[in-house]
């Protein structure tokens, strides 16, 4: 909620901006990292907040590109099952059909832009809700992944050049991989955030029918996000490949889940119409300092999981109080003054 | 399906046991879709269902209790859901989503994946022979058919699901609680996650903490390759039946067709996009379109 | 409910308090410049002399790397190190990965995986050398260069042997039988695979292999595919299963089914077959004492750290399993053991 907003209203309204998700969310970032410096072992060093950013690159990728998806009011629940697709096609174009892992590359991008186009078409012309079409995608991509490899073809022994995207280091102390994270997030921030286009994506997502009447292209906006997510798995799977140096058909199981939470978790209404980029990434960086904060604590893993479920329903209930807390009072004030 | 030994009754059989517990949780499914809500979580519940099952066995619970203790904790799981999504308002995909981490990780980390071994000899087909056994759990998955059939077509309940579910607004006003049917739907698809825990535990001798991965999925596709809308208040629970078994014969169809096992979910996808693909080329474009925004604006 | 969301819609519109940004990235710089400060000291200040050795299985979850726990605290008691034991909860090579990198960062002193992918994990594991950390690779490999020793428990060739074996005892030198697997893509299955067959081809040409099925190392599914495969395939004379929660699975499959004619041999744990195994449906279980793979990699782990155990040398004595035989760099636990009737009362694992 926005001051001049509140300053209008209520001279007490200005303490609600504090309880924004972004804000709750950078309040527990803090806390974590307050924490773990205490329990984790070499928690607080250089090394591991790069350490930490170059793990959640793929990750990071898939939830930055499902934040306008979601903010159209759609979900893609397909990516993680692109990203495997797309990984195994990858690695058959460069070592079974011999292209240089640069053509590979661009063609994989291909790739997954097309599958996007796929979950988009299904979902503008057939006018299918996009929980459906994605989990029938879900199925389908990773089924032909599986189906591609036999199950059994894993692709490994790329060269240095390539892996240098996923393992190398820049001057020795920045991950490869992190300067194409950021520049997809700074695209996707403006994209989202200072563009027509953004603009265009809220309100669909707020009302659709009001963005038809107002003579919005709803089709193609939509047809855009989707495209997008599709591009952007792929871009994911080649730094999961380059990162891990091996290609397998089950690569990024579940991840689309994963990706879903990091968006939620930053303050995006799974109902569309609500939410930022850059809340996405905070919610990525509080499930991503959780995740290697509590392994450095020695913890195990499936606490990470449990705290991730109660994390997301404490935030967003918390959330919903909030609004329910400021309307109360706003209701209140405005009666005063009448 | 080109196999004649397909069609055998000791494979009919078998193959009835094994979807028979995913017919029922299905059914619960069916309810929440209805009510335009969803559960991603009924897998996680399925997983822990059952480990108390055969924990509770181990004590010498008898087959009533068993399935009552399953219900009952399927239930208090399913009222979790309820709770948050019609009490405090946050969005199902949400609530389960999270719901589905937890409870999954819980009995992760209480667990540690190990089997609940050494169960009385009793607990396998409730104590009765094999096949009376396996045709017990077939009964118990058609007559949870029958009375989903019943409810949603002849009782009020199942008039206030589809009420609920085309508009949740107009429900309010003609009288119906969305709130205590929302609520009311998820501990009842809730409980029959637990009974569908119990078939599916008593096929066998000893618990497996991981089963029920997946299950959701199976379970939502079944749902929509049957017919429900995901935008609520349409759908037939006899669809979702056929769903059910249609999904359940792609694996075991390509056994018996002799081809690789890798194409098994790229079919499965394929049948789920034909199926809604289908669903929205014939007819009810216009409506189906409202539906959509008007799920947008009430969810 | 939409007037709401369009004011709101508005005002992200028109901008945000800068307060936000403002304290996220006095946050980042805050951090940043701590960081600075605390890369010189935090490794000096090491918790003084105790050696840390992380264990990762290749999935926490599954009853086989549970019992190799068992066996893996016990040498750790005996040999005083810290052990850590970590791993994804499903097989996932690049949660494995992920682990081994922020070890790492933690700064363990040696690292002993279970690899769930040969060159997934051999990256990190190189990384992991690079920095002074002693490496073993147990239960299954990894890139040869990428670690110091292997704990092997029994190599494929063994295993492959034994197993079709085991299979043409079962079935009488000939016939028709089925192989269910983990799944399509794990690395030593699918080498154990290519040993069944060559071992097939060679001594027993007049078995033949009809299907293989993937069960996603899930009973239940390997139950279903059992009996999926019983009914396809009337000839069927015996089922191999391959994985460790399959072997239940499919001999529970058999029986249900009343196939007297069918039989299943496959890798398992005693304690999850031995109803089986007395009951008759499952003549063999084959399997190495698993708590003595945890046990010994512990010890080995150990070795490396104290400098008692170098590249060259021949044998090892790793605490009650006495002397055992090192191959180049490959420390051997032993021949794969068959459990029957006769033997498996006397094993709880």
């Amino acid at each position: 909620m926005n001051e001049n907003h509140n300053a209008s209203t209520t001279s007490q309204g200005g303490w609600r901006v504090w309880f924004r998700a972004e804000s709750v969310l950078l309040l527990l970032l803090v806390l974590e990292i307050g924490v773990f410096s205490k329990t984790g072992t070499n928690f607080w060093t250089r090394e591991n907040f790069f350490e930490v950013l170059r793990l959640s690159v793929e990750m990071g990728l898939l939830a930055v590109a499902m934040t306008p998806v979601i903010l159209t009011g759609g979900i893609d629940l397909s990516v993680g099952s692109l990203l495997g697709l797309c990984a195994i096609c990858f690695g058959k174009l460069w070592r079974d059909a011999g292209l240089s892992p640069f053509a590979a590359a661009f063609a994989t991008i291909g790739l997954g832009l097309m599958a996007g186009a796929l979950n988009g078409a299904l979902v503008t012309r057939l006018r299918l809700p996009p929980l459906i079409v994605t989990l029938g995608s879900f199925s389908l991509f990773r089924g032909f992944a599986e189906a591609i490899t036999k199950g059994v073809d894993n692709f490994t022994n790329f060269p240095p050049s390539f892996l240098f995207l996923g393992q190398g280091y820049i001057f020795g102390v920045i991950p490869a991989q992190l300067p194409c994270f950021v520049a997809v997030a700074v695209s996707f921030w403006v994209l989202v955030h200072r563009t027509v286009i953004g603009r265009e994506l809220r309100v669909l997502g707020t009302s659709p029918e009001g963005a038809v009447y107002a003579g919005l292209p709803a089709s193609s906006r939509i047809q855009l996000v989707y495209v997008l997510s599709g591009g952007v798995a792929a871009l994911s799977a080649l730094v999961y490949v380059a990162h891990l140096g091996q290609a397998k058909a089950d690569a990024g199981t579940g991840y689309e889940l994963l990706a879903i939470t990091a968006v939620v978790l930053g303050g995006t209404s799974i109902c569309g119409g609500k939410g930022s980029v850059h809340g996405t990434l905070l919610g990525l960086a509080v499930l991503a300092v959780m995740k290697n904060g509590l392994t450095l604590s020695d913890l195990p893993g499936e606490l990470g999981g449990i705290l991730t479920g109660v994390l997301l329903l404490t935030v967003l209930s918390g959330e919903l109080f909030m609004r329910f807390l400021s309307r109360r009072i706003r209701l209140r004030n405005r009666a005063r003054l009448a | 399906m080109a196999a004649p030994d397909f069609f055998k009754p000791r494979q009919l059989l078998a193959l009835g046991t094994a979807t028979a517990p995913v017919l029922v949780a299905a059914m619960g499914v069916t309810m929440i879709i209805l009510c335009r809500q969803i559960d991603i979580s009924i897998g996680s519940q399925f997983a822990l269902c059952s480990v108390f099952i055969g924990l509770a066995a181990q004590k010498g619970g008898g087959p009533l209790e068993l399935v009552a203790l399953a219900m009952g904790v399927g239930g208090v799981m399913g009222a979790v859901n309820g709770v948050l999504v019609a009490g405090v308002g946050l969005p199902s995909i949400v609530v389960t989503l999270a719901t589905m981490a937890t409870w999954r990780e819980s009995l992760r980390w209480w667990r540690e994946g190990e089997f609940v071994r050494n169960l009385p000899e009793t607990f396998q087909w409730f104590g009765a022979s094999q096949m009376t056994g396996q045709w017990l759990v077939i009964t118990a998955g058609i007559m949870v058919l029958g009375c989903m059939v019943m409810i949603t077509q002849f009782t009020a309940g199942g008039r206030f699901m589809y009420a609920v579910g085309s508009d949740p607004e107009a429900a309010r006003l003609a009288g119906i609680r969305p709130m205590w049917v929302t609520f009311s739907v998820f501990v009842s698809a809730g409980a029959l996650t637990g009974l569908a825990a119990v078939l599916n535990a008593v096929r066998f001798t000893d618990v497996d903490p991981k089963t029920g991965t997946g299950l959701e999925m199976q379970a939502i596709a079944a749902a929509v390759v049957g017919g429900v809308s995901v935008a609520g208040g349409r759908g037939r629970v006899l669809g979702v039946f056929a769903g059910v078994l249609l999904l359940a014969c792609v694996g075991p169809g390509l056994v018996f067709l002799n081809l690789p096992a890798q194409w098994e979910r790229a079919i499965q996808g394929g049948i789920i996009l034909l199926a809604v693909a289908s669903d929205g080329l014939g007819g009810g474009r216009p409506r189906r379109l409202r539906e959509q925004h008007e799920e947008k604006k009430r969810r | 409910m939409s007037g709401m969301r369009k004011k709101e819609f508005m005002m992200n519109l028109i901008g945000r308090g800068p307060s936000r940004w403002m304290a996220a990235v006095s946050v980042t710089a805050a951090f940043l410049v701590g960081c600075d400060k605390s890369s010189d000291t935090a490794p000096s200040s090491g918790m003084a002399k105790t050696v840390t050795v992380a264990l990762m299985p290749k999935s926490k979850g599954n009853a086989y790397f549970i019992s190799c726990r068992k066996g893996a605290e016990e040498a750790a008691k005996e040999t005083g190190v810290k052990m850590l034991w970590e791993g994804p909860t499903e097989p996932d090579p690049a949660k494995q990965n992920e682990i081994v990198e922020t070890w790492i960062t933690r700064g363990v002193d040696v690292i002993a995986v279970a690899a769930e992918n040969r060159a997934g994990i051999s990256t990190a594991l190189r990384k992991a050398r690079g920095r002074g950390i002693k490496v073993v690779t147990w239960d299954s490999d990894a890139e040869p260069d990428a670690r110091d020793f292997l704990v092997n428990q029994a190599t494929p060739e063994g295993i492959g042997q034994t197993l079709v074996e085991e299979a043409a005892k079962a079935m009488n030198g000939k016939g028709e039988f089925a192989i269910i697997t983990a799944s399509l893509t794990a690395a030593n299955m699918n080498e154990w695979q290519k040993q069944i067959e060559i071992v097939r081809a060679a001594r027993f040409p007049e078995l033949k292999m009809v299907a293989l099925r993937p069960c996603d190392d899930l009973k239940d599914k390997a139950f279903n595919e059992a009996t999926a495969l019983l009914n396809a395939h009337a000839n069927l004379k015996l089922i191999m299963a391959i994985c460790s929660p399959a072997v239940p699975g499919a001999s529970e499959a058999v029986k249900q089914s009343g196939r007297q004619d069918v039989r299943v041999v496959g890798l398992g744990l005693p304690n999850d077959n031995k109803r089986y195994v007395k009951e008759g449906v499952t003549p063999s279980v084959i399997l190495w004492n698993t708590m003595d793979l945890g046990y010994l990699t512990v010890h080995v782990c150990a070795a490396l750290a104290h400098g008692k155990l170098k590249a060259g040398d021949v044998t090892y004595s790793g605490g009650r399993l006495g002397n055992l035989e090192i191959k180049g760099d490959q420390i051997l636990l032993g021949k794969p053991f068959v459990f029957t009737k006769d033997n498996i009362d006397q094993f709880d694992f």
